[in-house]
């Protein structure tokens, strides 16, 4: 009961909050000078995605490493072996149906980490809408379908290849005696805002930190059905030497 | 509009509520993923769009899967039970 008092003192206090936030006056500190100075200083005009990847752009590099990281553990805890059953799948009517919408959710995939600096989204957005499309392939079309069109090998190289291309890009911005992950101060150009190709740095940062998230959540997700598939098969395969029985 | 915001508000306590109260796994895995969509229209009303994304995806597309993965690996006592059985059988 207490707890329970406790969860709606807390959840009114909240309900407050978020009435206060419509106030302008309470746009104070950091959040004034971003409002402020982001769309002359990067020329992007999505101002989250102007802090992600310009202002706090080492604290992505550290989140990218945390996601590369999870996805080394998980792919090495279960890789166990090769398995050769596969899920069979869906019905034809589902098939046609989620062939027919893939292209689309490429497409918004692609479109999310693109225009990544003009509108909201960017690259972790995107890179999950494309994990996301692998899984259900997979759902659909059996486990096997997926993994014979890209294989898990690819998909480690395309993420190893994300976080390099971030790493390399925060070098240049080494190299032009700008700092580490400068974007306009190392000679990006800046463009008009709004523009497609605008913002410097940040569509590439966006394109990078996409490959890795989109290769890196899907691996996750095929290795642990992988250990699914193999054990599903050794247990139908224990049901059926006791029915033998 | 706050009318909209404060029944959302209350249906997302609710599904929290079903999530962590329900006896089945499979109930409390699909009110999470109803929990992530309203937590999605949550942040777009407070104009949030950003996290929003995030949350619409992640949490209804690739938590739900990730649940729904580990519950299938795992072992259910019902099916437990059937194995004791067929031991006792034979």
């Amino acid at each position: 009961m207490g707890l329970l008092l406790l969860c709606l003192g807390i959840g009114w206090w909240l309900w407050k909050g978020v009435a206060a936030m419509e106030d302008p006056e309470f746009i104070i500190g950091p959040a004034a000078y971003y409002i402020i100075n982001t769309a002359e200083e990067t020329g992007a005009a999505n101002i989250v995605a102007a802090i992600l990847f310009d202002y706090r752009g080492i604290d992505t590099l550290g989140e990218a490493s945390v996601i590369y990281t999870t996805v080394c553990g998980v792919a090495m805890l279960f890789s166990k072996s090769k398995y050769k059953r596969s899920s069979a799948g869906l019905s034809f009517i589902a098939r046609r149906g989620v062939s027919f919408l893939v292209p689309f959710l490429l497409l918004y995939g692609s479109a999310i980490i693109l225009m990544g600096h003009m509108t909201p989204g960017g690259g972790f957005q995107g890179g999950a809408v494309f994990a996301t499309v692998t899984i259900l392939l997979c759902i659909v079309f059996g486990s096997s379908f997926e993994m014979s069109r890209i294989k898990p090998k690819t998909k480690e190289t395309i993420e190893s290849l994300g976080g390099l291309f971030f790493v390399f890009l925060g070098g240049v911005g080494l190299l032009a005696g700008a700092g580490f992950l400068a974007n306009t101060a190392a000679g990006f150009p800046r463009g008009q805002v709004g523009n497609f190709l605008s913002a410097g740095a940040i569509p590439l940062l966006n394109i990078a930190v996409g490959m890795k998230v989109g290769a890196g959540l899907s691996t996750i997700f095929y290795s642990m059905v992988r250990v699914l598939e193999l054990e599903f098969g050794e247990q139908m395969s224990e049901v059926e030497g006791n029915d033998k029985n | 509009m706050t009318a909209f915001f404060a029944f959302v508000c209350v249906f997302l306590a609710l599904t929290a509520l079903v999530a962590s109260e329900a006896e089945e796994v499979l109930s409390a895995v699909i009110s999470l993923s109803v929990f992530g969509v309203l937590m999605a229209m949550v942040f777009v009303i407070l104009q949030a769009p950003d996290v929003a994304l995030t949350q619409a995806v992640i949490n209804s597309g690739l938590v739900t899967s990730f649940f729904l993965v580990a519950y299938s690996q795992t072992q259910k006592p019902n099916l437990l039970e059937q194995k004791q059985d067929i031991g006792d059988g034979q």
